[in-house]
């Protein structure tokens, strides 16, 4: 072997000499614009340990053998279903809009469509925020992003049509919340307990990832530290009393699309995992117990196909070595990124210029994705950067160009199909070092909660996507119809859009008023002397770091305290996030 | 105008929307392009907006709305530099804007609007331009 080594050395170096360099001086380059790998560059490489089995640890190869989809994706095509409607048992389109009344009614009307998925429900961000609608910053948002929650009375309304064959421990829930993740949890818990049901049925997932919301996406409320607090209560919480529920759905998504580099994505979020990791240890829990509940949600985001591939890959070895070496995990799927989809593109990488092109470049996520341990799906739907609401055409075209991938090319008939690529490999190496070594020095920072208190990743984030703009602004980097190809020989390429009215545009205007008149009269009517007596616990409580508050914010929930009144509780006793200064 | 001072700029986040890669983008592009830049971070109303923006003695507002909410919030920061005399403040929007919304922005009083895709050193042109 070392002297198979030694030989290619050698041949290499010759045709640098003799067939490349001529080449390179030919055209009058400075360097090759290709580059080609051999054995010379995972010299190193030890298969077992650092591919492995599918479904092996590290799991580089992917989490399973197959997954769930794969299995009948044959059985699907010939039954033809449908995955965006949400068969029944499965999880629903995302979706909401309006009072929660609106939202329960759009939901009756999909159901008699046969849309039957689990509610997989956006909040306002006046609800994202902790805000009740009669808040003065809420504003003209209320029901606008997604559906306006103030109390339980409004969660209770949504699930009016999921019962029988839709009862709530037979189809997931989702709920895209972060900062008040807690009280929507208690609000699940208590439905489950009106309803009858034990906890231990419940299944579905919060997203509960707060601390993406500092670096990427904005809706937090608390500090850091104090955010983490809550974060540890619902860990504990969830796995003690509802182990089918996942806890968070961590994302590297949002800060990619933030601006982060490839590697800043990696190693921040898996950072921020560690410290996830850690509060539910500090909660007293076995790694064992809590961590097989973790999810996440779609790493990556670009269109460099390779990269992403090796990123995947990359990505599911530092998280297995993590969980088992640092954290002394037995249990594999503790050491498991499960996740909806793996590789995309990336909204981001979306144009407005000659918007159809947008599909080419979802189906290059889709190889990426197939390639990479997932469903090859072509996300997102090509007219993405024309604002909310994905037309038909479009969402018909993501769909058929999912398909094609798995059925007509064979794209996820293999499992980790550039596993022992000279390239792959070496990539993979690359990736995994560079996110290991931010992760280090986040970790000299005092972890995560540090990293994010000082700003660092905030501004670095902002810088890297500074340097991508001014990269495109300078045609470094280089996207079709934006920055080259853009002259008058190019023309527009357009088809008829038809976007589906999905959420009426009129109970949208009023959503605010008849919100706030339920509040009014929901806070006149409620008990408020309990309200009162159980926010003064809940305060109590607050304060004393070693008690769990999720069974106080269930009693609240219980007695119609509104969401803003127990965020106001942890604002007085936790105080405000400050925003992180950008010079 | 006094040649020695630099254009003002005060780049905010109006309203809950938490998207802040635009915001961030501009507000580092203008400052590099040889603007005073002030950047507000999230959440604040459209009065804390004017405020912020005759405190700082700005020449430019930037906002930056993503969430869909951008006719009222817009029309509400512009009702409010009106009544404190302030509207010879120059403002400016980005974000996700349908091109039908741009004309009705304009019509308010809005001096540009720069949806996505929009290289920053055609910002600072345009405010070089008006000012």
């Amino acid at each position: 072997m070392k002297n198979q080594l030694e030989d290619i050395k050698k041949a290499k170096e010759n045709w640098q000499e003799t067939i490349l360099n001529k080449r390179v001086q030919r055209f009058n380059l400075k360097k090759s614009p290709t580059q080609f790998y051999t054995p010379t560059d995972i010299e190193s490489h030890s298969f077992l340990e650092k591919v492995g089995f599918p479904g092996e640890y590290p799991f580089t190869a992917g989490n399973n053998p197959f997954d769930f989809w794969r299995a009948y994706a044959e059985d699907a095509a010939k039954m033809g279903y449908r995955p965006d409607w949400g068969g029944a048992g499965g999880v629903g389109k995302y979706g909401g809009f309006g009072t929660a009344e609106d939202y329960r009614d759009y939901l009756k009307r999909m159901h008699a469509m046969n849309r039957k998925g689990g509610p997989n429900i956006a909040f306002d961000l006046a609800t994202q925020c902790g805000l009740d609608s009669d808040s003065e910053m809420a504003e003209g948002e209320i029901g606008r992003v997604g559906v306006a929650i103030d109390s339980f009375q409004d969660f209770q309304t949504i699930y009016e049509p999921y019962t029988g064959d839709l009862e709530i421990d037979k189809v997931p829930s989702n709920f895209t919340i972060n900062a008040p993740a807690a009280i929507i949890i208690a609000m699940y818990a208590t439905l489950a307990e009106k309803r009858g049901i034990g906890l231990t049925r419940l299944k579905g997932t919060p997203q509960n990832d707060i601390l993406k919301e500092f670096i990427a996406r904005g809706t937090y409320i608390y500090p850091p530290k104090e955010s983490l607090r809550l974060f540890r209560d619902t860990c504990a919480f969830c796995a003690k009393n509802m182990p089918k529920l996942n806890i968070n759905s961590i994302g590297g998504y949002h800060i990619r699309e933030a601006g982060a580099t490839r590697e800043q994505d990696l190693a921040f979020s898996m950072s921020n995992g560690i410290a996830y990791l850690q509060a539910g240890i500090d909660a007293g829990l076995a790694i064992d117990e809590f961590a097989p509940q973790f999810t996440f949600n779609a790493f990556g985001g670009s269109m460099q196909i390779y990269h992403e591939i090796a990123f995947q890959r990359a990505a599911r070895r530092i998280w297995a070595r993590t969980v088992k070496e640092r954290f002394c995990a037995k249990n594999k799927r503790s050491m498991l990124i499960r996740q909806p989809i793996t590789a995309h593109i990336g909204c981001i990488s979306t144009t407005k210029q000659r918007t159809i092109n947008n599909l080419p470049r979802a189906v290059i996520g889709g190889i990426a994705a197939g390639m990479s341990g997932g469903i090859p799906g072509a996300f997102p739907p090509f007219d993405e950067p024309l604002g909310l609401g994905h037309s038909l055409e479009a969402v018909q075209l993501q769909l058929d160009a999912t398909r094609i991938m798995i059925y007509e090319a064979g794209i996820a008939d293999i499992n980790d199909p550039w596993a022992g690529s000279y390239f792959m490999e070496n990539l993979t190496d690359e990736i995994e070092a560079a996110a290991l070594k931010e992760m280090d020095k986040i970790e000299k920072m005092g972890g995560a909660i540090h990293a994010i208190e000082s700003g660092y990743m905030t501004r670095a984030i902002a810088k890297s996507a500074y340097e991508r703009q001014k990269r495109i602004e300078n045609q470094e980097d280089l996207v079709v119809g934006v920055n080259c190809f853009d002259s008058e020989n190019e023309i527009d390429v357009t088809i008829n859009r038809i976007v589906e009215d999905t959420y009426d545009p009129k109970l949208m205007e009023t959503a605010e008023a008849r919100q706030k008149e339920k509040l009014e009269k929901l806070k006149r009517t409620r008990d408020n002397t309990t309200v009162l007596s159980l926010l003064n616990t809940l305060r109590d409580h607050a304060s004393d770091e070693s008690i769990n508050l999720m069974p106080d914010i269930c009693e609240c929930v219980k007695n119609d305290v509104t969401l803003q009144e127990i965020c106001d509780v942890f604002r007085d006793v936790f105080g405000e996030a400050q925003p992180v200064k950008l010079f | 105008m006094n040649q020695e001072r630099k254009i003002r700029v005060l780049i905010a986040k109006p309203g809950l929307d938490g998207h802040e890669r635009g915001a961030r983008v501009v507000a580092y592009g203008l400052r590099d392009a040889g603007f005073e830049v002030i950047y507000t971070g999230l959440r604040q109303s459209p009065s804390q907006i004017c405020s912020a923006a005759i405190q700082e003695d700005v020449d430019v507002i930037g906002l930056s709305i993503l969430s869909g909410a951008h006719l009222s919030l817009t029309n509400k920061l512009i009702d409010c530099l009106k009544s404190q005399e302030a509207d010879d403040i120059i403002v400016l929007v980005g974000g996700i804007i349908p091109d039908e919304d741009s004309k009705k922005l304009k019509e308010m009083g809005v001096a540009g609007v720069f949806t996505a895709g929009t290289p920053v050193s055609e910002i600072a042109q345009f405010i070089k331009e008006k000012i």
